[in-house]
């Protein structure tokens, strides 16, 4: 009766554990990277930002600076010299549509896109 | 080298050019344009160095130039200073957009400049205008004051021309006319303008997302579209600005001459013109979902998505199976 027990415990142990890692495996193939997102100016590459790694970043050209802030996975202009401020009205963001400063010609663009274009 | 050997070595350079496509391969090509008040992305399978996209860029910054309601030097901002123009493009484009303000009853209404301007949309100094300033314009205000022959446009009574609910659309159309000049396919995004020409190389369908207005990092859905079309989307949360908790929106309604203010958050034209899918999307944003429909089944040449406010989506049925995701109503003919 009690070594029963003792392999019951045993196959309940082995069941919870199995259950465990396929949780852990499933959640690693599901997770959601926190990415990438390129910094563009006037159409060229400037910058590749980890959105992994919080950090501020400043990226200047002929016509201004935006202030980049990378924080929880996301990424925000969070200043910038530009006269409307429309890019730091688009908030944090880590997917969907770049972030514009037309002003400064600055784009932030997400890793690879789910479709071929967003119409908005 | 002997005849066998010669042939041996020619097929499998014929082949290694078969599987490497060494003849006009096609790459995906990209460019980001900043015209008309918005960021442009382009892309297009082409031959290396076929010149497309040197062609639409050029285009666009010409249109630009042309278009342009704030820059005092275009084309757009000559007429409206004189009240006078001949120009055989921009008469085109005016004649096309005025057949389709009365097509849809003046829901789409090109006259709405001095109005815009007096709630500080064009220049974004935002503010609620005194309704007697608003009124007081109304005799400058209406399609009837815009005339237009094959070459010559003509404005009377003050009236001003703003063609910022077409110009993108004709934009796109003029740059699917390279493209299928061309022979290539691409996708372009002119602002939120989507214009699809040919097929994908890897033959899949084109996937267009439909920005969710509650969350523009989000899609609301996903359309699946094979071929050439045109995606233009009108909502409320673009340009928009809040007073005193009330949320005024850039699309003026041409009966009020204020911001529409509707059951609506976005409506979304697929149609094969570009002109076409952007002059309706904004007509159907300003009729509202029920007229809208109403006036979908009265014609045979688009297809329309409507996001309302309590997040509810109305698709046409032949928009249907063209739906990739997201929980919708279908409207039928």
């Amino acid at each position: 009766m009690k070594a029963l027990k003792t392999k019951t415990w045993i196959l309940l142990l082995g069941a919870v554990f199995l259950l465990l890692a396929a949780v852990l495996v499933i959640q690693k193939l599901t997770a959601r990277p926190a990415g990438q997102a390129q910094v563009w100016v006037d159409g060229s590459l400037q910058k590749t930002l980890d959105l992994s790694v919080d950090g501020t970043y400043r990226i200047e050209s002929d016509r201004g600076w935006n202030e980049l802030t990378v924080k929880d996975g996301k990424v925000a202009v969070t200043a910038a010299s530009c006269p409307d401020g429309d890019c730091i009205r688009c908030g944090m963001q880590n997917s969907g549509p770049p972030i514009t400063c037309l002003p400064n010609r600055l784009t932030i663009r997400f890793g690879a896109a789910e479709v071929d274009g967003v119409a908005h | 080298m002997k005849r066998s050997s010669l042939a041996v070595l020619l097929s499998a350079i014929l082949l290694l050019c078969l599987f490497t496509g060494c003849a006009g391969t096609l790459r995906q090509q990209d460019r980001t344009v900043f015209a008309m008040d918005t960021v442009m992305s382009l892309r297009v399978y082409a031959p290396e160095k076929d010149g497309t996209l040197d062609a639409l860029e050029a285009l666009l910054i010409e249109l630009d130039r042309e278009l342009s309601a704030t820059d005092p030097e275009s084309k757009l901002s000559g007429l409206n200073s004189s009240g006078a123009a001949s120009d055989r493009a921009l008469a085109d484009l005016v004649r096309r957009s005025a057949d389709l303000s009365r097509r849809t009853g003046g829901a789409l209404d090109l006259s709405l400049l001095p109005a815009s301007r007096l709630w500080g949309f064009p220049s974004k100094l935002y503010q609620v205008p005194d309704p007697e300033a608003l009124e007081a314009l109304r005799s400058r205000i209406g399609m009837d004051k815009i005339s237009v022959t094959e070459e010559e446009i003509l404005l009377t009574d003050g009236a001003q021309l703003d063609l910022g609910a077409v110009a993108k659309g004709w934009a796109a159309d003029r740059c699917r006319e390279i493209l299928e000049e061309n022979g290539v396919s691409g996708i372009l995004a002119l602002g939120g303008n989507i214009q699809t020409v040919g097929k994908k190389p890897d033959g899949t369908d084109w996937k267009i997302g439909i920005q969710d207005p509650e969350d523009p990092s989000r899609n609301r859905l996903v359309l699946t579209l094979a071929g050439t079309h045109a995606v233009v989307t009108s909502g409320d949360y673009q340009r928009a600005f809040t007073e005193n908790g009330v949320t005024y929106c850039h699309i003026l309604d041409p009966q009020t001459l204020s911001p529409v203010q509707n059951s609506l958050r976005s409506v979304t034209v697929v149609a094969d013109e570009g002109l076409l899918a952007d002059g309706l999307s904004t007509a159907l944003f300003v009729m509202g979902r029920e007229a809208g429909v109403a006036f979908w089944r009265s014609s045979t040449d688009f297809e329309a998505v409507w996001i309302e406010a309590d997040g509810a989506v109305t698709v046409t049925e032949g928009l249907s199976g063209a739906v990739h995701d997201g929980d919708v109503t279908v409207v039928k003919r």
